[in-house]
């Protein structure tokens, strides 16, 4: 909870399951009912719920019980990291910005094409003097950002795309005073207003999609744990945040809760997901004493602990520092708009240049050589190099997005497109949860009671049982799951274990020796589950894929030879390393850098956050880790692996979207400055120009939007069949 | 066309009333959530929600010892 | 209904009454000499009318509703009614004065009864009779919906409903007394002026006031519609009516503008009450009637929002369009041309945003003719701005001008966008105000739904086809380099077409007045219907699968 200003308090929820106007509408009536909440509004868009209390001690578990009682899980945001009053400030400036060249263009365009229609003599010249009027405070005020950017590249002694910009800009604006004081014919208020007008709405674009990838990426890593439930000195459990949990202090974790910071257990059972540091799927129990690392998932049961070390201390956050290290080598890569601007901006400035010099030279006539010169600035028109690449980029985010694939910006989709080799992580990116092939006795009646027994435990290996049964289950007369060991229950009146093989042969004999899962009736005959991984669907279609482009797919696990083996066989890739520790994933990373490989790295974070950031670019599924999440550059909501080659296209799509906006960008300057130099360009055709050229562009990148959408065709899916072959 | 020295600055004015009128929406967080305002006019209930005040007023009572 | 008034407001009203009364016995006498003498008589009539109306309840007992929890839709109610009744008798008179253009004796021989008398009591009683008093109502009901909050008090919805009803029936009897300042659409003469500025002022207020205490702090998008329409409006009405009155004592006045400069006022402000009283006012209803009756969402909220700013921005200066080829000078004309192609972006974004709402739900459009009102109003609205931009560039109005193609745009514009869209929201609006179920009779709307459509098209075919002959038989030369046909050889051949389109204007008529009995019948017969549950129940907004424009 915040404590606003007027003593209130304020709590954010997060909402994954929102959905639609009808979620909101309960949401929030369920909320505004109570009587501890003052009001309760719940963004759609954001996908979250800010709610005012009165006092600061109302407690957020009694609204969040009942909101999962609706169907809805919510989750407290961070408070101490997400600013309660969340605007986006960058983007709000771009607007305002936007509005007022909009107003200003608009305005001055009714001026100047009144005077292109042939106002002439007086009339002309108020009009120009009402476009100074209102260009002059306009540029001031919209031309900032380029204004800001382009010094601060000067001050490093470099060029960017904004420095052109900002000439442009400035001249044409200085021109144009310059002929409206002389009384002259033509003026370029116009050009300079609608130019900052198109450049804005490119920027804007380009932050918008940034910060919609950020917060659906944030969103997500929302689920994490952000705070702990703490038991208080007096016995009362209470939420709080990470970092006001000191070492010593007692935390209570959950069943299918992620352990926030390293502890010790000192109370209960439990069954941990510890991929995150071996990369093994597999559950494996814990009980008093044992360690349990920040990240590793609670599974079964709830378990009291002591914190060892703060948060900043943890595994976790070691392994985000080294994956932050990687990233800083991932800076240096130039964006190609970036490129582009490099080689712009010093020849388009010497030309302008080479055209006042030979004017004059020409001529002898400083005004009409410095009016040519600007003109060339102008009509070189960087509209369409500053759309060309956000504007492709915000339509192909879009379409990655509707295809179920968020980017976190523009640069990961430019090194999407250039990559040559492919590396995938196993557990949990090719693999996607576990089997279990039963053998023994084939007896419906065991088979019957094991399901019912599975079905009363979230265990994975459990539901894997369940889920591979499709016999329906028998009636329970009782069962109870004991965390650390399996299942025990009672049918007909004969008791029944499943569970680890040691634990079920004490009812019954024939359990002993077979490897667990195993099912067995009190004194009768065992069943051994044997729990096999099912591919992710896609899978293998996926690595064709990229077979077929001639792109080399390798694979990188954690996991045993023989595990990574069987699956790399049945998928077909030969480059296989197996035992692989978060340093080797880096280093094999590296080495491939080294040799000059641009490799994608498709992985769940669990043990290879860091190699992800050492990638040239990577992807995750959204159900990989946060520090996953947060170090891929693609995430993929969908289950289908085929969204990695999906994406891939894509980004070549988009790549040669780009290069045929730079194309139409060179072949329009190579038009627009011959013309420019020999002095035919007026602020007219200098505006169409413009205008053209930008919505040339804009219309060449909304053909990526065309409907050669990927779809999901039958032959993709996996059966478990495939598997099991 | 000695009118526009009358019609221009009028649309003038008008524009820049737009322009702030657009500043405060923003500042008001009008865009902030466009997808839920879009439905909002969908819900079926049929009569005005409590003003602020009361609201206060109702929950202060309740929380008070 | 004035007994849902608190004695203090009844107080007010009654008093407010009186001061009409008193104007309206002041104008008598001082125009006695004068047709404004009548004009004062009709004032006192209407006032006085109401101050019965309200002192008959003065000492009923006071209210006991609970203004807290419910909203204030009286004067929506009214306002419906109203804006049915102006239907019904402008649409008539509309008829009446089409076929006078066939059967010229329809005049009787009387002055009041003549074209020229007769046509502005149409123009006006559609556009504000019906229009003004529909966008009225409904612009009362979706502020107080959409901001989740009433009304801020119970006399100034009456003040400007009635008011601008009284300014409706001053011009309507003006028009036929001869009172007019031959301006289109503002015909009427200073002092219904006047009073227009001082109801408008009073809507203005209320509206803001009422999204001041707004519970819901979202402003939705149509309201930015109605106060960009309210507003604009109200500056357009001004200083296009800026007069000086011959004398205080009676109707006639000048205009401070003259010759070109005035005819450029003048368009500057026509186009512009068409853009924002029958665009934006309309696209506010719009936005807010189809989706709520689709039951989906704006298909992008966004759009509407970006197409609200550019409408905004491009119209003002499109009105030059209508003085193709006179004497104002040829690069304002181009400048009108420029503006009105251009036009086209944000119109047809917004139709294209009312049709993609429908899309996924078109077998509602099939099944529920409230909706396909709607739906073809969009369609309507498409296709009219579509042919104004056309209209306006200078060789297509070369030949459209004066010809009775623009009256046929006119009418597309009027029947097929701004009627239909208008009938739709009364029909979606009606059951929910009177809290009824149904309508009285849905075959009814199906009726009123194909006969509106059909005589939309018969009236709009017969005018294209009537307005491009007309142009091109005006403009054909003989060999010898004379005109062809005589003025008198037009119209004969006009004849047919003027026939037809009264046709089509009565099957029109013909459709209101089934609109006008079956909201009549509805709140007569059909029994009350209090919603089970008032509490939104999962509603069936299907989130649009492609966040669109985002």
């Amino acid at each position: 909870m915040r404590v606003l200003a007027d003593g209130q308090a304020q709590c954010v929820l997060s909402i994954p399951d929102l959905r639609c106007g009808g979620c909101v509408a309960k949401i929030e009536r369920a909320l505004n009912v109570r009587t501890d909440i003052l009001s309760a509004r719940v963004n759609l868009t954001l996908k979250q719920a800010v709610v005012t209390c009165a006092g600061a001690d109302t407690d957020p578990t009694s609204f969040i019980s009942m909101l999962s009682q609706l169907g809805y899980r919510a989750i407290p945001a961070d408070v101490a990291q997400s600013d309660a009053d969340d605007t986006d400030k960058v983007g709000r400036g771009l607007l305002r910005a936007i509005a007022v060249a909009g107003f200003g263009a608009t305005n001055i365009m009714i001026l100047s094409v009144a005077v292109w229609s042939g106002a002439a003599g007086e009339t002309r010249d108020t009009f120009h003097l009402i476009s100074a009027l209102i260009a002059i405070p306009v540029v001031a005020y919209a031309g900032q950002p380029f204004f800001r950017s382009a010094l601060q590249a000067l001050r490093v002694g470099r060029l960017n795309m904004d420095v052109p910009i900002a000439v442009a800009v400035v001249l044409a604006l200085a021109l144009s005073l310059v002929e409206t004081m002389r009384g002259g014919e033509q003026a370029f208020f116009d050009a300079a207003v609608t130019l900052l007008f198109f450049l804005l709405s490119g920027r804007y674009l380009d932050h918008l999609m940034r910060e919609r990838a950020r917060s659906a990426v944030s969103g997500l890593a929302r689920l994490s744990p952000r705070g702990a439930m703490l038991r208080q000195p007096d016995g009362v459990l209470t939420y709080v945040p990470l970092s006001a949990i000191a070492p010593g202090a007692i935390i209570a974790i959950g069943p299918d809760e992620r352990v926030p910071v390293d502890v010790r257990i000192i109370s209960g059972f439990t069954d941990l997901d510890r991929s995150l540091v071996t990369g093994e799927a597999m559950p494996v129990p814990a009980g008093f004493g044992d360690t349990l690392e920040a990240g590793t998932l609670n599974l079964t049961g709830t378990v009291e602990a002591e914190v060892l070390r703060s948060a900043d201390e943890s595994f976790l956050a070691q392994m985000m520092r080294m994956q932050s290290e990687a990233e800083t080598g991932r800076g240096n890569y130039v964006r190609i708009a970036d490129r582009a601007a490099r080689l712009y901006a010093p020849v388009v400035h010497l030309l302008a240049l080479a055209t006042f010099v030979g004017w004059v030279l020409v001529t002898g006539d400083w005004h009409t050589s410095a009016f040519v010169a600007i003109s060339v600035l102008i009509i070189t028109c960087p509209c369409a190099l500053g759309l060309a690449v956000p504007v492709a980029h915000v339509v192909a985010s879009g379409r990655l997005m509707r295809m179920g694939i968020l980017m976190k910006d523009g640069s990961a989709l430019e090194r999407l497109a250039d990559i040559n080799r492919v590396v995938f992580d196993k557990t949990g990116t090719l693999t996607l949860g576990t089997a279990a092939v039963g053998f023994g006795a084939d007896d419906p009646a065991l088979l019957t009671a094991a399901k019912a027994l599975a079905l009363k435990s979230v265990h994975p290996a459990a539901r894997a049982i369940a889920m591979s049964i499709p016999e329906l289950p028998c009636q329970l007369d009782d069962a109870t799951e004991v965390p650390g060991f399996g299942i025990a229950g009672c049918i007909d009146g004969r008791a029944a274990r499943l569970g680890r093989a040691d634990w079920v042969a004490d009812i019954s004999a024939q359990a002993k020796d077979r490897a667990s899962p195993v099912f067995a009736f009190a004194d009768g005959p065992a069943m051994a589950f044997e729990l096999v991984e099912t591919l992710r669907p896609g899978a293998l279609d996926a690595v064709k894929s990229f077979a077929a482009a001639g792109i080399p797919v390798a694979m990188l696990s954690g996991d045993i030879a023989a595990r990574a083996n069987s699956i790399a066989n049945q998928l077909d890739i030969a480059d296989v390393r197996s035992g692989e520790t978060p340093a080797d994933k880096i280093a094999a990373l590296n080495t491939l850098h080294d040799d000059g490989y641009r490799a994608l790295m498709v992985g769940d974070g669990l043990n290879d956050a860091a190699a992800l950031a050492a990638a040239h670019v990577s992807m995750a599924p959204s159900s990989a880790s946060d520090a996953g999440r947060t170090a891929a550059d693609f995430i993929f909501v969908r289950d289908g692996l085929e969204a990695v080659p999906a994406a891939w296209r894509m980004a070549r799509d988009t790549a040669r979207i780009v290069r045929q906006n730079f194309g139409l960008a060179i072949a329009y300057n190579c038009i627009a400055i011959p013309l420019a130099m020999a002095g035919l360009v007026t602020p007219f055709i200098a505006a169409l120009a413009m205008s053209a050229s930008s919505i040339l562009v804009i219309g060449n990148a909304l053909r990526l939007n065309r409907p050669e959408k990927p779809r999901r065709m039958p032959a993709l899916r996996h059966k478990r069949s495939e598997v099991l072959a | 066309m000695t009118i526009l020295a009358f019609l221009i600055p009028i649309t003038l004015c008008m524009g820049a009333v737009g322009l702030s009128v657009f500043f405060w929406s923003l500042r008001s967080n009008q865009y902030d959530d466009l997808s839920g305002d879009a439905e909002r006019i969908l819900f079926d209930d049929d009569r005005p929600l409590p003003a602020a005040s009361a609201r206060l007023s109702i929950t202060t009572k309740e929380t008070a010892p | 209904m004035m007994s849902n008034l608190t004695s203090p407001e009844r107080a007010r009203a009654m008093l407010i009454t009186v001061a009409g009364v008193l104007i309206g016995l002041t104008m008598a006498i001082v125009g006695r000499n004068d047709p404004m003498g009548a004009h004062g008589w009709i004032v006192l009539l209407f006032c006085g009318v109401l101050f019965f109306i309200v002192a008959d309840k003065l000492y009923d007992a006071e209210p006991v509703e609970d203004r807290s929890i419910s909203y204030y839709d009286d004067p929506t109610k009214v306002g419906i009614l109203l804006a049915l009744f102006w239907a019904v008798v402008a649409m008539g008179m509309g008829v009446w004065v089409a076929s006078q253009l066939a059967w010229p004796d329809l005049r009787f021989d009387a002055a009041w009864s003549s074209f020229g008398r007769i046509r502005p009591v149409h123009t006006s009683g559609v556009i504000f009779g019906f229009g003004g008093n529909a966008l009225i109502a409904t612009s009362y009901h979706i502020m107080q919906r959409t901001s989740r909050a009433r009304m801020p008090d119970q006399v100034s919805p009456w003040f400007v409903l009635l008011g601008f009803n009284l300014f409706c029936i001053v011009a309507a009897s003006g028009y036929l007394i001869g009172i007019t300042q031959s301006k289109e659409y503002a015909e009427p003469e200073w002092y219904a002026d006047l009073w227009l500025v001082i109801v408008w002022l009073a809507y203005f207020v209320l509206y803001i006031r009422t999204l001041a205490r707004r519970n819901e702090p979202h402003i939705y998008v149509a309201n930015w519609y109605y106060l960009s329409f309210i507003l604009v409006v109200a500056i357009l009405h001004i200083v296009n009516n800026l007069a000086v009155p011959a004398s205080f004592s009676g109707a006639k006045s000048y205009s401070a503008f003259s010759g070109v400069q005035d005819a450029m006022v003048q368009w500057w402000y026509g186009h512009n009450a068409v853009a924002f009283f029958l665009t934006t006012g309309f696209l506010g209803m719009l936005y807010y009637f189809l989706p709520k009756r689709a039951g989906r969402p704006i298909y992008s909220y966004r759009l509407s929002i970006l197409s609200f700013w550019g409408i905004v921005f491009f119209y003002i200066w499109v009105g030059s369009h209508h003085l193709h080829y006179t004497a104002l000078p040829q690069w304002v004309q181009t400048l009108g041309v420029t503006f009105s192609v251009m036009l086209l972006v944000p119109s047809w974004a917004s139709a294209g945003n009312a049709l993609m709402t429908l899309n996924g739900a078109w077998h509602k459009v099939r099944d529920d003719a409230t909706l396909r009102f709607m739906m073809v109003a969009a369609v309507f609205y498409g296709l009219s701005t579509f042919e104004g931009s056309f209209m306006a560039i200078r060789p297509v109005n070369a030949l459209s001008h004066y010809t009775d193609w623009t009256v046929g745009h006119v009418h597309s514009g009027a029947m097929g966008w701004v009627a239909m869209i208008t009938f739709g929201s009364i029909y979606a609006l009606t059951p929910v105000l009177w809290r009824r179920e149904t309508m009285y009779s849905w075959r009814a709307v199906e009726w009123h739904f194909w006969l509106a459509l059909s005589g939309t098209v018969i009236y709009v075919f017969a005018m294209w086809n009537g307005g491009i002959t007309q142009g091109l038989m005006w403009r054909t030369y003989t060999e010898s380099g004379t005109l062809r046909f005589s003025f008198v050889d037009t119209l004969i051949a006009m004849r047919p077409y003027y026939i037809a389109r009264a046709f089509g204007g009565l099957l029109f008529f013909m459709g209101a007045c089934i609109c006008f009995w079956n909201v009549v019948m509805t709140i007569r017969r059909v029994p009350h219907h209090a919603p089970a549950i008032d509490y939104p129940t999962t509603s069936e907004a299907m989130e649009p699968a492609v966040p669109a424009a985002e």
